[in-house]
């Protein structure tokens, strides 16, 4: 199993840097994601994205869809991608400790 | 070379991983069986005589510029086998008939190129001989699952549809809150009550790819709209959101097992006709597939394209295209509705009366050239790979000056946008019953 180290912190992930056990998530692992996604610094919005997909997970197993998560959160699909640069699906769902979306997508 | 990387765990395939020695044993058999069982596989083994039509004919070759992903070439990879094992004089002439052994250095080479053909069969389509190389990569990634060697991105689908039904691994209570909130985000649109029922009985059963839910709400949205309008009980079903069946692409099994639950929900919820949703090779593996392996099938199997275009030209449901706008939209045909599903004048029928102006890329129908991702590879660690299969597509796209491209495809929703970008291109993409939904007067 492949693992990543950052600021010292030891992260079993999978192939694509995806945490391997969503349960281990916490703030600092988040951060730690974050900057393998280009994201330097997560700020209030930052998290504000990151803790709705997580709870949405939490609840339903699954990240929320794309419409959804830009209606509840109040961002445009626009200014997602100008927050998390690789996107909903890649950047802000692995910083959220979400197993990778798969499938069509 | 760049070849996705191969699952470590098979489960829940019925194949283990196998050693080398074992691996090279083990071809060797399935290719005698094949040999045996199979008429097309010989005639493509057999019959080939180098013409060169399907050098050109290929976006995986004029992509890469890669000869072993000239499909005859490509091919050659195992007709050397063939040749070997099978063919009477094999023993005699060896090397100089063209025979070589396998060993599992070819093995991972059939693994590298078998993954990079999008079994589009633009080749099949040009073949003198009628030999249809994506017939052969299909078969080829057979044998490579029996052999244990198989993408991980496949096996992770595989698994989400075991367990849940969909490719995306979307369990029912997520697909009802999706439900919802698209119903409300149409009725804050129209302030309409339109429903997307799941798990009713119902007449027709509708099957969107799972995809919709995630990032193609808009497809989902235009279907909801139109049997609306056209005032039709339908359901989709939650043990079943999924027309794409990735199990055409590499493992007959996995194909059946989908067809199966596909009928069982059928049954379930007592539909008579079955609509797949935007989906290329779903719609070939539910129309050609269904019945041949787990037939007979006493359930109507049709496309969402023949749905809307009988209603659009029985007046059952009204559409106006100037709600699509002055832009203009072109039309991709997806490989597997042109060129394996007979679905090629219904979507232009359709788009000709929800936009204004519509204008055909070249060349298209079923010469139409793939997106680059076809028969799943839409694997991350083969990006630059993909960009190469999509060349020629954007090539295309480009030359058509429009807008806005219509791909009626999950596989080509996801492909298109990243080619588009990597290629510089300034175009929108989506599917067509988004525009129906668009253009639709409820």
């Amino acid at each position: 199993m492949p693992q990543i180290e950052i600021d010292g912190l030891v992260l079993n992930v999978d192939e694509d840097g995806f945490i391997e056990d969503p349960t281990i998530w916490n703030e600092e692992i988040a951060k730690a994601l974050a900057k393998t996604e280009g994201v330097t610094e997560l700020t209030e919005d930052h998290w504000k994205v990151v803790n709705y997909i997580r709870n949405y997970y939490l609840q339903y197993q699954i990240a929320p869809m794309i419409r959804k998560l830009c209606k509840d959160t109040g961002f445009s699909l626009k200014e997602i991608y100008e927050l998390f640069p690789s996107g909903p699906a890649k950047g802000a769902c692995k910083i959220a400790g979400l197993p990778k979306p798969t499938g069509c997508v | 070379m760049n070849a996705p990387q191969k699952a470590k765990d098979l489960a829940p395939l019925p194949y283990r991983i196998l050693d080398d020695e074992e691996k090279v044993r083990k071809a060797v058999a399935i290719i005698r069986e094949k040999a045996a069982e199979s008429r097309m596989f010989k005639l493509a083994m057999e019959c080939c005589t180098k013409c060169g039509a399907c050098i050109n004919a290929c976006h995986s070759y004029l992509g890469t510029e890669d000869p072993y992903n000239i499909p005859t070439k490509r091919a050659d990879l195992v007709r050397s086998v063939y040749k070997q094992e099978i063919m009477p004089l094999s023993g005699v002439l060896g090397k100089v008939a063209g025979g070589i052994g396998v060993s599992a250095e070819l093995l991972e080479k059939w693994f590298t190129y078998f993954y990079q053909c999008n079994q589009c069969r633009r080749c099949a389509l040009v073949c003198p001989f009628g030999i249809d190389t994506a017939e052969v990569s299909i078969m080829v990634r057979q044998i490579l699952a029996e052999l244990g060697m198989v993408p991980r991105f496949t096996v992770g689908i595989v698994k989400n549809m075991a367990n849940t039904g969909n490719n995306m691994g979307i369990a029912k209570p997520a697909l009802l809150d999706s439900c919802e909130f698209l119903e409300e985000e149409m009725y804050e649109e129209t302030g309409i009550k339109i429903r997307i029922p799941v798990d009713e009985e119902a007449d027709i059963m509708y099957v969107p790819s799972s995809a919709d839910f995630f990032v193609n709400t808009n497809t989902m949205i235009g279907v909801a709209k139109m049997y609306h309008a056209a005032g039709i009980k339908w359901t989709i079903p939650s043990e079943i959101i999924e027309a794409a069946n990735f199990g055409l692409f590499f493992d007959e099994k996995v194909m059946k097992e989908h067809n199966r639950r596909l009928l069982d929900c059928a049954k379930k919820l007592k539909a008579k006709k079955i609509v797949q949703g935007e989906c290329g090779h779903g719609w070939r593996a539910a129309r050609m597939y269904t019945d041949g392996l787990n037939g007979p099938v006493d359930v109507e199997i049709r496309h969402i394209h023949e749905e809307a275009a009988y209603f659009i030209a029985r007046g059952i449901i009204k559409v106006d295209p100037e709600k699509n706008g002055d832009i203009v939209y072109t039309y991709h045909d997806p490989c597997n509705l042109a060129r394996a599903g007979d679905i090629i004048e219904e979507p232009r029928f359709i788009l000709r009366h929800v936009v204004k102006n519509f204008v055909e890329m070249t060349p298209n129908r079923e010469e139409n050239f793939c997106c680059g991702a076809g028969s799943g590879l839409l694997m991350e660690e083969i990006m630059e790979t993909r960009m190469k299969l999509g060349k020629v597509k954007a090539e295309q796209v480009k030359k058509t000056g429009a807008d806005y491209v219509v791909a009626p495809c999950s596989i080509c929703k996801a492909q298109l946008p990243l080619v588009f970008e990597y290629y510089n291109l300034p175009v929108e993409m989506s599917g067509l019953m988004d525009l129906v939904g668009k253009a639709i007067i409820l």
